[in-house]
């Protein structure tokens, strides 16, 4: 009898209309198989019939974010956030998207924010160390790039401080690529340290267009970009190559600031 | 000692077999210790991992990454990111875009590269035939 009932009841219960609770359940459950349109559609009909509901609103961000529709998403976590201002979930999207947006500094105050009510939260701790593992350091040496041999078909080559610093580029118009290129790399040093693998020593980035090769130690970051038809063995000598003349020019570099900075021993009293 | 983790555990749907299938196959070529697939949120869509890594924090990390470097690319105008491999002195991580979100693999350190990537490249276009936009049923006049 027990099992019959709901049985006979199905049809009549299956025929009313889904709660707003239902359709955002239902919806997280396709955006967890990755069914991101039609999980939209669902959280769509949610909303429409419960607009202040946080939940619906932040799985509409989710799904935003997940199709890489930034602007809609930051303004569905800021709708949560009025509501509910240290919200861990809506400032952790906010952060990703500063972030991807070249705010780091708001970035940082995001996660800070959501550390703050929620001390164990491991995926914002784990973005904030990715933060904080380039963190800047003392000036660095400008090694003399423009002595370095580049392969014909080079596009670009980048020297990084072991704190992501910038300390040359060539060519100078690829300064953008070069920041981008040392955030890039501190989050893959911070996300193999977290995977348990050690700190980077070598990286390849393939786009459309390029292959980046890296070599990186503690101190140095070094990165070549070559037309993506480059076979990888070439691009691994060539990177090899590179940065043995660039740790020989950092080292010179390293040397000329020691003897243009005057010692106390030398300094004249007027 | 691994772990298996599906997001979508009620459903049944082909789409949903195949994305685990896609992490497990990947998840066995040698020398690959782990391999997940996770949106461009971090919210991790299937894993299979040993017991030892954290997954939340390195799902959110590679994400992190994923969307830096597509973002990146796309905005020097350098056409889309396609893979990347990131080798450290105990293992290897490779990263691959897809239309859902990202495939990571954590590999060896003596691991195949050219196989892996082999891997990645095909778990990364089942992903993306099996998310492809429905193409408009043809009209005949």
């Amino acid at each position: 009898m027990s099992v019959t009932l709901p049985r006979l009841w199905w049809p009549a219960l299956s025929r009313r209309e889904p709660t707003p609770a239902e359709l955002f359940g239902h919806a997280d459950r396709l955006r967890r198989a990755g069914r991101y349109g039609e999980a939209a559609q669902l959280v769509l009909q949610g909303l429409s019939l419960d607009p202040a509901s946080v939940t619906g609103h932040l799985l509409a961000a989710y799904l935003h974010v997940a199709r890489r529709k930034t602007v809609p998403a930051k303004q569905e976590f800021r709708w949560v956030l009025e509501r509910d201002a240290s919200h861990p979930r809506a400032l952790l999207g906010l952060a990703r998207i500063a972030l991807e947006e070249g705010d780091v500094d708001g970035c940082r105050e995001s996660l800070v924010r959501a550390l703050r009510v929620y001390p164990d939260f491991p995926e914002a701790q784990a973005l904030l160390d990715g933060l904080a593992a380039r963190r800047p350091a003392t000036a660095p040496a400008r090694p003399r790039l423009d002595r370095l041999r580049l392969p014909a078909a080079a596009r670009a080559l980048f020297v990084l401080a072991g704190d992501g610093a910038v300390i040359a580029v060539r060519p100078e118009s690829a300064g953008e690529a070069g920041g981008r290129l040392a955030r890039a790399a501190g989050f893959a040093a911070a996300t193999l340290q977290r995977a348990g693998l050690g700190p980077l020593r070598r990286g390849i980035v393939a786009d459309a267009d390029d292959t980046h090769f890296l070599r990186a130690d503690v101190t140095l970051t070094l990165a070549l970009t070559l037309p993506r038809s480059t076979h990888i063995t070439q691009g691994l000598l060539e990177v090899n190559r590179l940065w043995a003349a660039a740790q020989h020019e950092l080292a010179v570099a390293r040397e000329e600031v020691v003897e243009t900075t005057p010692s106390v021993g030398t300094r004249r009293v007027s | 000692m691994s772990r298996l983790r599906l997001g979508l555990e009620m459903d049944g749907s082909s789409r949903g077999r195949l994305v685990r299938d896609v992490v497990q196959g990947l998840a066995r070529v040698v020398g690959v210790r782990g391999a997940l697939l996770v949106a461009p949120d971090g919210f991790i869509i299937a894993a299979e991992v040993p017991a030892s890594v954290a997954m939340e924090p390195v799902a959110a990390l590679a994400a992190t990454l994923g969307r830096d470097l597509e973002v990146g690319a796309t905005r020097l105008g350098r056409g889309a990111f396609q893979t990347a491999l990131f080798s450290a002195d105990d293992g290897t991580l490779f990263l691959a875009a897809s239309r859902i979100g990202f495939v990571v693999a954590l590999a060896e350190p003596q691991a195949n590269v050219q196989a892996i990537r082999g891997g990645l490249e095909e778990a990364v276009s089942a992903i993306d035939s099996s998310w492809a936009p429905a193409t408009p049923a043809a009209t005949t006049t």
